[in-house]
């Protein structure tokens, strides 16, 4: 006999404004504590740590390996061209690299931060230069290009710079998230509030990391990202990721509208809240949403007890896709956490009302952003 | 034999359902009449074997007197005609009791009126005399007033009352004009033998075709005899909404093309134009009074009463192609419309509301019901005509065979089938695209944006009968010569009948 | 399966598998598309249809290598034969349906491959895949057909497979109602269509497009179909191709429709339009002689949509729907030329501008791939940064004006010269055309590349390779495409056109493309300020309000006729039935025939019906 319809529907309640405020200045986290917020957590940040890896190495393999190449065929494959990798590829059994390009893309697109303003500079320019000079020697077809399309080059070496920055940046997540779970199966780590910490200590200990590219043309090495521009891992390229792929995204065709007419998507990119602490879950694996890619990837890589936790829900193995989006989301928002407390100007303890005022306003700034955003998920 | 097997295997498997030993379960009962479905699909088919498609008269016949005296005979026969129908009726009763899951009460004789339900319609559609068809006609009628009142929706009482009224004046106005031939005609003679003027009168035997028509016409039914369709739908389970679409509504057409047309030819010929017009205005009334539904389950209703319409025309009409396009009609309309309520039930099963104000979204991959939406799009297409269905080809050969005939009608009939592509649309737009929603909008975009839908999922075996049907649909509608070499011979001998009168 | 001839080349003999390589590759996505693989992803539907496609590509070149060989060949199949009905599958094997067939097929293919780049992101891409293989088969049925019933069919699946595949992206709120109008105008064309064919199919018993033809103009000499009716069976028939090729007043859907996947958008304003051109080539010969006015009607829909299309077009501040209205302008301009019974120069337009706008729509996607936004005000200042995209605008611009010397400029000039002498006036419909087109042309170049980087434009590096590299193929084949077409219609030749005429075109596109650099950018796009232009922007810019009048008028129509039926359904019928039911029961129940329930009820009227049988009979049998 039918069911009733309302019964099917559920929802959580969305977090304030001031609530949001008031967890970050007081020190809770975002994300209520439960052990099973702790399993899906740990669990789906392991998969994406497995995940991030692969992308990280391919990012790494395409800006080094594939520079400038027209025709990349092979980019996926990170140099291995065995028939039995060929095969997997032709059969799709693998990860979706697509992902990653995406969230270059995103990030080189928003544009914000240390290394966007870097490749807009003289000393960039100057590296680009002797690099398409050293390219074009060899090279018939950019000997060709270059001098009737100059913007060309160019932007395909910002580009290029980009994907390795994040690779970079990818690289310490994924050792981070892989050694949270290694860490959380020996116990070290037993509450959300564990977490947050974990995360928060392994970017601070990252946050000098310099940033560097360069490629090799002709057996001699050229730098396009070099030691001296001094980029960071922490300014320069996490905080510019998170707000490009955690808060800004970039519209899903799936479900916003293009059309100039209709007006859907904001002329001011500061405006967008497509990232992934604002997406809606529930069309996950529908058609013109990029995050199923990286949603199938996780759940290729998917940890047994979260697999087994997953499968004892709602459809079980029939919408894991969606309910790994939503265990990733909470997950994000830890991230999240874990970076504004890593980035807070002073200590919560502090005893000193401007540098509390400090914190407040900083706290309120976040919380404004984040309150738009699935809070529903971190749930009360 | 074979005949009287058809009629046996479901009347002998009711007994036998009714008499099992024991307290057997639900599930033992329903496993058992699938059993003997299977048995009357299987002998169904092989009437197939059987039959001779290149003759175009009854075949297979079994005569016995039975009560000479009032002029019942016990006579059945098969021809192109029936021969489709008797398998769309295997077929979907099938369909009907493997569908039927979690029965709630009296399993028993739900199972067993199932199966008297079968064995009456076969009857029915095999007897070759009026009065043993009467019996079988009325003989179907209360099970399935039973399966209405008993296992019917939450309004079923009311529903099914008006059922029994309009269908018990139905059967009175068919008896009476079956009694009344025995009347005019001063014999006891119930057999298919056609009456002609050299054995009544025009003006005696319109007297008779009239009533025959507003009772077959009510089972239809047709405009404005239709009242009881929407509401015995709304209120019976899909089960048995499956089996009224699909098999009893192809009893008013039959009666129609058997009693009316083949049995009083000059006066068919006189009132067809009427009948045209009439089927028009069905037609059009069907499809209009569904695009103003929101709740999907009547708009499937009223799409029935819409493409029914389309048998009247061509039955109007008269001529080979039209007839075949009629015997097409019944069997595709069978199919499709069998499907649509049956996807419409799952939704329902799974969302508890078949309203299109509240539906959305319902193709959503891993929370919604995305097979059951693919299917639903191959359902509405295939209804609203499109080519590699079932319905195109039906309604190209009625509309083909009718507008050299009767060119308005048919042009206007042509408009109803333009029409339901509007409501179809509208249900598969409203309910299925957009972001996945079954309860209405708050109003705030936000709260809507974050609800989380539970639906169950539906298994693999509770789709499999409607992917059953889609693949009828879309082989009949590649491969049309399967059932038109069936049917052929048979129906362009019933079309040069009233072709040699008209 | 019959054919002429045992003797047929076996590619030739087998023509008819090419639709049904692509229709195969539908069902050879499905394990993908309906999530039976689960763990891998849909990449694998992709490569199979793409394989597919290049079997049709492949076997359409042997097919016109015999045909070059050996002459045009028709295939026949019968595919339902009952009564006095008998339904076939026909195809003409000439060399113009051949070359439409490769056109279709190879466009397929460069966009099935395109889309792999565009839609990398896409995890519904076997679905993509599977309407694209659907979308394919049935095109290419259709410039093959050589018969009235398999055209209409496939037509049919056309309009299904575009309801897909513009409701690709189901969950986007506005596709929801764009896939609905797709298919509910396509949908009004096609019942009007089918009524013809219908009628046709009543009136002769053959629905060969030869047997229509003589029939056609046997009946035109002998007068034996009413004019009344000649006319009705022709508008019928047109009305099929104005629907698919989005003509006024059909082209309602056409703005919506580019809610879909961009590739789709390349297919549909390139081959999908061009089969809809064809079969309509394939029908004049029957409309021409039966229907002087269906000749009429389609000059003057031709001419509304040449220059109201190119007019909308301007207006458009949606890059895509700038270039989409155009298709509707040169679509009218093919009607032109086919009502006036000029099948060769309609082909060869339909080839030009096919090829040119498919780049055009590439280098569309290539922008709105990279910078995620299609809307021509916050585009701009891309420069030299994108190559082949900047390319692919240009060339697929020059390819569609007919600025000397690409495709469209000879045809233009062959037209104009058959139509000068004849007919001024549509003489003067194509040179203005050819202005406005060029003036939208480069006033939406100049806006994406020109002048100073917009937000959403400063980090554009060039689209991805599966992107790039069909996007500059296509390129060179539009550069060389003149060659093409002197081979492919040698004689008279192409140029076959006096130096006047030449000057003419170009100098309606020169004057285009000075207009169009000349006047200041955002004049385009931001509105104007004095009362009667910004009407008249408004009015074009909202495509002559057509959606608003559709809504007032045949939506209102079919809406309160719906309410009235409801309502007499509703308030009428079932008031009338209940109280029937109400007076009958308290009869029922003031006899005291009835304790409760309704079974008692109904074994009463069994009852009763049963004596008064056996009470009858007996009193007949006394008689």
């Amino acid at each position: 006999m039918p069911v009733i319809s309302a019964d099917l529907v559920h929802v959580e309640p969305s977090l304030s404004c001031d609530e949001l405020q008031r967890r970050l200045l007081s020190g809770q986290t975002l994300l209520a504590e439960s052990s099973d917020h702790l399993l899906e957590v740990v669990g789906v940040l392991e998969s994406y740590g497995e995940v991030l890896d692969a992308y990280s190495l391919n990012l790494i393999y395409q800006a080094e390996h594939q520079f400038l190449n027209p025709v990349p065929v092979f980019k996926y494959l990170d140099g291995d061209l065995s028939p039995a990798k060929i095969w997997r590829h032709l059969n799709h059994d693998r990860i979706n690299f697509e992902y990653a390009e995406y969230c270059q893309k995103a990030m080189f697109w928003h544009g914000t931060g240390g290394l966007d303003a870097y490749l807009d500079g003289e000393a960039f320019a100057s590296n680009c230069q002797a690099i398409i000079a050293a390219k074009r020697r060899r090279d018939p077809l950019l000997a060709l290009l270059n001098p009737l399309f100059p913007g060309f080059l160019p932007e395909l070496i910002r580009s290029a710079a980009t994907t390795h920055a994040l690779g970079q940046f990818w690289r310490v997540m994924s050792d981070l998230f892989l050694d949270l779970a290694r860490a959380e199966r020996s116990g070290q780590v037993s509450t959300i509030a564990h977490v947050v910490d974990f995360i928060k200590e392994g970017l601070v200990a990252a946050a000098a990391n310099p940033i560097t590219y360069g490629v090799t043309i002709a057996g001699q090495h050229h730098w396009v990202l070099p030691p001296e521009a001094g980029l960071t891992f922490l300014v320069d390229v996490a905080v510019p990721y998170v707000e490009a792929v955690f808060l800004r995204g970039m519209p899903f065709l799936g479900t916003v509208s293009f059309n100039a007419q209709a007006q859907q998507i904001s002329p001011d990119q500061a405006q967008f809240a497509y990232g992934a602490l604002y997406a809606d879950p529930l069309p996950s694996m529908g058609a013109g949403i990029p995050p199923s890619l990286l949603l199938q990837d996780m759940y290729r890589h998917l940890p047994e007890p979260l697999h087994q936790w997953y499968r004892q829900r709602t459809r079980g193995e029939g919408d894991v896709r969606v309910k790994i989006c939503m265990s990733f989301q909470k997950s994000m928002f830890c991230v999240t956490n874990a970076a504004i407390n890593g980035t807070m100007p002073h200590p919560l303890s502090t005893t000193d009302p401007q540098q509390q005022a400090a914190n407040a306003a900083y706290a309120l700034a976040w919380a404004d952003r984040l309150a738009a955003g699935r809070t529903d998920c971190l749930a009360a | 034999m074979l005949l009287s097997s058809l009629l046996l295997i479901p009347f002998v498997g009711s007994l036998v359902v009714l008499l099992w030993p024991g307290g057997p379960s639900p599930q033992r009962l329903r496993l058992v009449t699938i059993l003997i479905l299977v048995a009357q699909l299987l002998v169904s088919l092989g009437a197939i074997a059987l039959f001779d498609p290149t003759a175009p008269g009854m075949q297979l016949q079994e005569l016995h007197a039975w009560v000479p005296g009032i002029g019942l005979d016990y006579a059945l026969g098969i021809d192109g005609l029936s021969l489709p129908l008797v398998l769309i009726n295997a077929a979907l009763t099938l369909v009907s009791a493997v569908i039927t899951r979690d029965i709630d009460k009296r399993p028993r004789i739900y199972f067993a009126m199932l199966l008297l339900i079968s064995g009456a319609v076969n009857g029915a559609f095999l007897a070759e005399n009026l009065l043993l068809f009467f019996l079988f006609y009325e003989l179907e009628l209360i099970p399935l007033w039973l399966l209405i009142s008993v296992w019917g929706g939450a309004n079923r009482a009311y529903a099914a009352t008006k059922f029994l009224i309009f269908t018990a004046v139905s059967g009175m106005l068919i008896l009476g004009a079956f009694l009344g031939l025995s009347l005019l005609t001063g014999t006891v003679d119930f057999s298919l033998t056609p009456v002609l003027s050299d054995r009544l009168t025009i003006g005696g035997q319109l007297l008779l075709l009239i009533p025959l028509l507003i009772g077959f016409g009510i089972k239809i039914p047709l405009v404005p005899l239709h009242n009881w369709l929407p509401d015995a739908h709304t209120q019976a389970s899909t089960p048995l909404s499956v089996l009224l679409a699909g098999v009893l509504l192809k009893l008013g057409t039959y009666g129609l093309l058997r009693f009316g047309l083949q049995l009083f030819p000059e006066a068919w010929a006189r009132i067809a134009p009427a009948l045209a017009i009439w089927a028009a205005f069905s037609v059009l009334y069907g499809s209009l009074a569904a695009i103003g539904q929101t709740d999907m389950k009547r708009m499937v209703a009223f799409s029935s009463v819409g493409h029914m319409g389309y048998v009247l025309l061509a039955a109007a009409a008269g001529t080979p192609v039209a007839l075949l396009g009629a015997v097409f009609q019944m069997v595709s309309h069978g199919l499709i419309s069998a499907l649509l309520f049956l996807l419409v039930g799952i939704v329902y099963r799974k969302t508890g509301t078949r309203d299109l104000q509240v539906l959305h979204g319902l193709l959503n991959p891993e929370k919604g019901l995305p097979l059951t939406g693919s299917l639903m799009i191959v359902a509405v297409m295939a209804s609203a005509g499109l080519p590699g269905m079932a319905g195109f080809i039906s309604e190209f050969l009625v509309f083909r065979g009718s507008i050299g005939v009767f060119p308005l009608a048919t042009l206007l009939s042509m408009v109803g089938s333009g029409l339901t592509a509007v409501y179809f649309l509208l249900l598969v737009n409203r309910a299925f695209f957009g972001r996945l929603a079954i309860t209405p909008p708050s109003g705030d975009a936000q709260v809507d944006g974050r609800l989380d839908v539970r639906l169950s999922p539906v298994a693999l075996r509770e789709t499999l009968p409607a992917i059953a049907l889609a693949a009828g649909v879309v082989l009949l509608g590649l491969w049309p010569a399967s059932l038109g070499h069936l049917s052929e011979a048979a129906t362009t001998a019933m079309g040069l009948t009233i072709g040699g009168v008209a | 399966m019959q054919s002429l001839s045992e003797a047929l080349p076996l590619p030739l003999q087998f023509t008819w598998l090419i639709p049904i390589y692509g229709f195969s590759g539908m069902l050879l996505s499905l394990p993908w598309a309906t999530g039976w693989i689960k763990r891998n992803g849909p990449r694998p539907a992709a490569y199979l249809n793409l394989l597919v496609t290049l079997l049709a590509v492949l076997h359409g070149s042997l097919v016109i290598r015999d045909v070059l060989a050996i002459g045009p060949q028709h295939l026949d199949f019968v595919w339902f034969n009952a009564a006095d009905l008998t339904l076939r599958l026909g195809f003409d094997l000439s060399l113009t349906n051949l070359a439409a067939l490769e056109l279709v097929t190879t466009m397929s293919l460069v966009c099935q491959v395109y889309a792999l780049g565009y839609l990398d992101k896409e995890w519904s891409l076997a679905r993509f895949y599977a309407l694209v293989g659907f979308f394919e088969g049935a095109m290419s049925g259709v410039v093959l057909s050589s018969n009235l019933f398999l055209s209409y069919f496939l037509l049919e699946m056309l309009t299904l497979s575009t309801y897909l595949l513009v409701g690709f992206w189901y969950a986007q709120p506005l596709v929801v109602t764009a896939a609905r109008d797709a298919f509910l105008t396509k949908r009004v064309g096609d019942v009007l269509l089918l009524m013809g064919v219908v009628a046709l199919a009543a009136w002769t018993g053959s629905l060969e497009y030869n047997d229509l033809y003589d029939w056609a103009s046997e009946n035109a000499s002998t007068g034996a179909i009413a004019p009344l009716a000649g006319t009705l069976l022709g508008l019928g028939l047109i009305a099929g191709p104005i629907g698919k090729c989005a003509q006024f007043p059909m082209h309602l859907w056409l703005d919506e429709a580019m809610e879909g996947p961009n590739p789709a958008s390349i297919l549909r304003n390139s081959v999908v339009v061009t089969c809809g051109a064809v079969v309509l080539m394939k029908l004049m010969p029957v409309v021409a002689p039966l229907s002087p006015l269906a000749t009429q009607v389609l000059l003057v829909v031709g001419s509304i949509s040449a220059i109201g299309g190119a007019l909308v077009a301007l207006a458009q501040v949606d890059l895509k729907r700038a270039f989409s209205y155009s298709t509707t302008s040169y679509l009218g301009l093919v009607f032109i030329a086919i009502a006036l019974q000029r099948p060769g120069l309609a082909l060869l337009l339909l080839l030009a501008h096919g090829l040119a706008r498919a780049l055009q729509f590439m280098g569309v996607g290539s922008i709105i791939a990279t910078t995620n936004c299609q809307d021509l005000s916050e585009l701009g200042g891309i420069g030299t940064r994108m190559p082949a995209t900047l390319l692919a605008f240009v060339v697929g611009g020059a390819g569609v004006v007919g600025l000397f010397p690409l495709g469209t400029f000879w045809c233009f000039a062959l037209m104009l010269n058959t139509l000068l002498p004849a007919s001024p006036l549509l003489a003067t419909v194509f040179l203005l055309t050819n202005a406005l087109t060029a003036a939208n042309v480069v006033r939406v170049v100049r806006s994406v590349f020109g002048g100073s980087p917009t937000p959403k434009c400063r980090r554009t590096p060039e689209c991805n390779w599966l992107m790039a590299l069909p996007m500059v193929s296509l390129t060179v084949l539009v550069l060389l495409l003149p060659w093409i077409m002197q081979r492919f219609d040698p004689v008279p030749g192409i140029g076959s056109f006096p130096l006047p005429v030449a000057l003419g075109v170009a100098g309606s596109a020169a004057a285009g493309v000075v207009v169009g650099s000349l006047l200041p950018q955002d004049q385009f796009w931001s509105r104007a300020t004095t009362p009667w232009l910004r009407l008249l922007q408004d009015l074009l810019a909202y495509d002559f309000y057509t959606p608003e009048i559709y809504r007032r008028t045949i939506v209102a129509l079919v809406a309160s006729l719906a309410r009235i039926t409801l309502w007499v359904d509703r308030i009428l019928i079932k008031g009338l039935v209940d109280g029937l039911g109400r007076l009958s029961l308290v009869t029922a129940e003031g006899l005291k025939l009835t304790v409760s329930g309704q079974l008692q009820s109904y074994v009463l009227t069994v009852i009763a019906a049963l004596l008064l049988l056996l009470g009858s009979l007996q009193w007949l049998r006394g008689a």
